[in-house]
């Protein structure tokens, strides 16, 4: 039996909640500085509200504090998941002010798909939406995938944080304390932030000839949805865009960044080795498996009259796919018409996802080898005689046992996923989207991928709109915030 | 010279069927005139309904956008309209040209060569509409929640 919450449990989660808010509309003021300086008045009006009731809602918050600050891990976790939800919806409210979205519902799913870096979008119009706007939908990629609640816990300290940045989906310590790894992975984007939208800007204005500010907006916003593999792009046709094989070169590297986890920036800062990994190894496998798939798919489609078109096609969109982007080179109305093997690699690089405690969604490639070397394992019992001993052990960052207590954890969290993916899935069919769209399409938002084959659009129905919505939320935060959310909802009523 | 007059929403649908065809399409280019060191330009064309009724010029809400990747020789562009953005609507045009569907000589792009291009209406400028209600509700709620913020540091 739950125990009923006291008034201080609330009070705790609220003010913890209302600091993340604090930072939310920290965060707002970027757009709002932006719109007054490129005169776009009425986004600049609709951003102070968004600020102001951040602002509000946070200060409130924190005035109710709690006669002790001490955060268990069910607190943590209700906290990671309520901050989910409220940043989207505090976020919205731009959105739906500026006219581009067709109701309340449709800019909460475009905010929450910013959030969860996954890209999907019901934004209507975006090639005459304002610049400030573009920057805010961007911001909230590179606030989800940089984390909120890493961007609190660089700043602020307080016992039992800890739980806020496992809550949060990661599994990395780089260094003992939380705060110190927390503003390792803010110090890891700076770097790759100034290099990339250097790099960006230079090969938008000396390459595709933009003007030099139009050069450095491009490259900042499509800086912070490859980097944190989020998807939504400037213009309406992605990244396809800017035709521009140079760019794409970029982009494709940023969005390897982003795949990697912070644990590897950080070896790789130190000029260590990450190719012993298992998750180092397995990833290279499947993005080589699926790559492979897709081309034979679209080779034996006669997709493409040229190696090098199928080549650069495919290896951006399966990229893209894999490490959870969601950017295209082609229009969704193509993308529905890969079937066979190369639908087959595409939906598969989305399920598996990028790396742990990186911004990529899915599955993960560590559990993903951990699951083939446990299905070894029992094989290998099998097969091998009667008492052999087989060794259970693996390198990640130095050698590691996979103990049983482990493989279940695995299996759990990656049962979850096909679940989840299976659920929004059947949604789709009991929608009428065909079988092929709406597996695509699941997947696509639980793994926060946001890639669309064009199920996606502001007319789908409301029920799908929010079960993406939905799949992209307990997706991004591997489930167990979501249900610990649930189990404080429940034994508010029910607890005893 | 147009050979076989489309809508950019057809050539999305069905772009094998014109590869290497003539065709005409009216829309209004959008975003950047992307000069290349070719002498040439990219940009992109949109054959939605915003290009003819702007969301901001008294149109409505009609899904996503519609547009297709053009080029042409920067002399086709030559004394146009700025491209549309949030306070511009770009200038509505006709192109013919040549549909290259997954051009092999361009690593698998899909584009509009263009030949011709004729205005069919210039671009121009929008104006904002700013609400001085949402002003005022926005400055309220700062201005209460920095009361909160300042009587919290008080207190404390």
């Amino acid at each position: 039996m739950l125990l009923r919450p006291t008034v201080n449990d609330i009070r705790l989660i609220s003010y913890n909640v209302a600091r993340m808010l604090l930072i939310s509309a920290a965060a707002g003021l970027v757009p709002l500085a932006w719109a007054v300086l490129a005169g776009e008045l009425a986004p600049a009006t609709d951003f102070l509200v968004m600020v102001g009731l951040f602002a509000l809602l946070g200060a409130l918050g924190v005035a109710w504090k709690p006669a002790h600050d001490r955060l268990d891990w069910s607190h943590g976790m209700v906290v990671v998941a309520l901050i989910w939800l409220v940043v989207p919806v505090v976020g919205s409210l731009p959105m739906i002010l500026s006219g581009n979205f067709g109701s309340w519902l449709d800019a909460f799913f475009d905010a929450m798909s910013g959030i969860t870096t996954t890209g999907l979008t019901l934004a209507q119009d975006i090639d005459h939406m304002a610049t400030s706007m573009i920057l805010w939908r961007h911001i909230l990629h590179f606030l989800g995938g940089q984390g909120i609640i890493i961007a609190a816990l660089s700043m602020f300290s307080g016992a039992g944080t800890a739980t806020l940045y496992f809550g949060e989906g990661r599994d990395d310590r780089i260094y003992p304390s939380v705060r110190s790894t927390s503003r390792f992975i803010w110090l890891a984007a700076i770097v790759n932030g100034i290099a990339g939208i250097l790099t960006l800007t230079l090969v938008a204005y000396l390459d595709l000839g933009f003007s030099f500010l139009r050069s450095f907006f491009h490259a900042a916003t499509i800086f912070m949805a490859a980097f944190d593999t989020g998807g939504f792009a400037p213009q309406s046709t992605s990244i396809g865009y800017y035709h521009s094989a140079p760019f794409e070169v970029v982009i494709a590297m940023l969005m390897i960044a982003g795949v990697m986890s912070f644990g590897v920036h950080f070896a790789l800062w130190r000029r260590r080795s990450v190719m012993g990994n298992l998750e180092t190894k397995t990833i290279l496998f499947t993005f080589g498996g699926t790559l492979l798939l897709t081309m034979i798919g679209l080779a034996a489609a006669r997709a493409y009259g040229s190696a090098a078109g199928l080549g650069r096609q495919a290896f951006f969109q399966v990229l893209s796919a894999h490490s959870g982007t969601g950017f295209s080179t082609i229009p969704s109305s193509e993308l529905a018409t890969w079937g066979g093997l190369a639908f087959g690699g595409m939906t598969i690089a989305m399920a598996l996802g990028g790396m742990a405690s990186s911004t990529a969604g899915g599955v993960k490639s560590l559990r993903v080898g951990l699951t083939i070397k446990s299905i070894a394992s029992q094989v290998k019992q099998v097969l091998l005689p009667e008492g052999a001993v087989i060794s259970d052990r693996f390198i990640q960052n130095g050698p590691r046992h996979l103990t049983d207590e482990l493989k279940q954890g695995v299996m759990v969290i990656s049962l979850l996923y096909v679940g989840l993916y299976l659920f929004g899935g059947g949604i789709g069919l009991a929608a009428h989207v065909p079988l092929q769209d709406a597996l695509f399409e699941s997947i696509s938002a639980a793994a926060n991928v946001g890639l669309s084959v064009g199920v996606t659009s502001p007319s789908m129905p409301a029920v799908l709109k929010l079960t993406y919505a939905f799949q992209m939320w307990a997706g991004r935060l591997e489930f167990i915030s979501v249900f610990a959310l649930f189990g404080f909802l429940w034994s508010l009523g029910r607890g005893k | 010279m147009a050979q076989t007059p489309t809508s950019a929403s057809t050539l999305l649908n069905s772009p094998e069927e014109f590869n290497g065809k003539q065709v005409t399409v009216v829309g209004e280019l959008i975003g950047d005139y992307g000069l290349r060191d070719d002498g040439t330009i990219w940009t992109q064309l949109n054959g939605d309904p915003y290009a003819t009724a702007p969301l901001r010029d008294g149109g409505r809400l009609s899904g996503g956008n519609i547009g297709i990747g053009v080029h042409g020789a920067a002399a086709l562009f030559s004394g146009l309209d700025g491209p549309g953005r949030y306070n511009r609507v770009g200038p509505v045009v006709s192109v013919t040209g040549t549909w290259r569907y997954h051009d092999p000589d361009r690593g698998g792009e899909t584009y509009l060569e263009i030949e011709v291009l004729e205005v069919v209406r210039r671009g121009y400028p929008l104006k904002e509409a700013v609400s001085m209600g949402t002003l005022l509700v926005g400055s309220l709620l700062v201005l209460a929640a920095a009361g909160v913020l300042v009587t919290i540091r008080r207190r404390s």
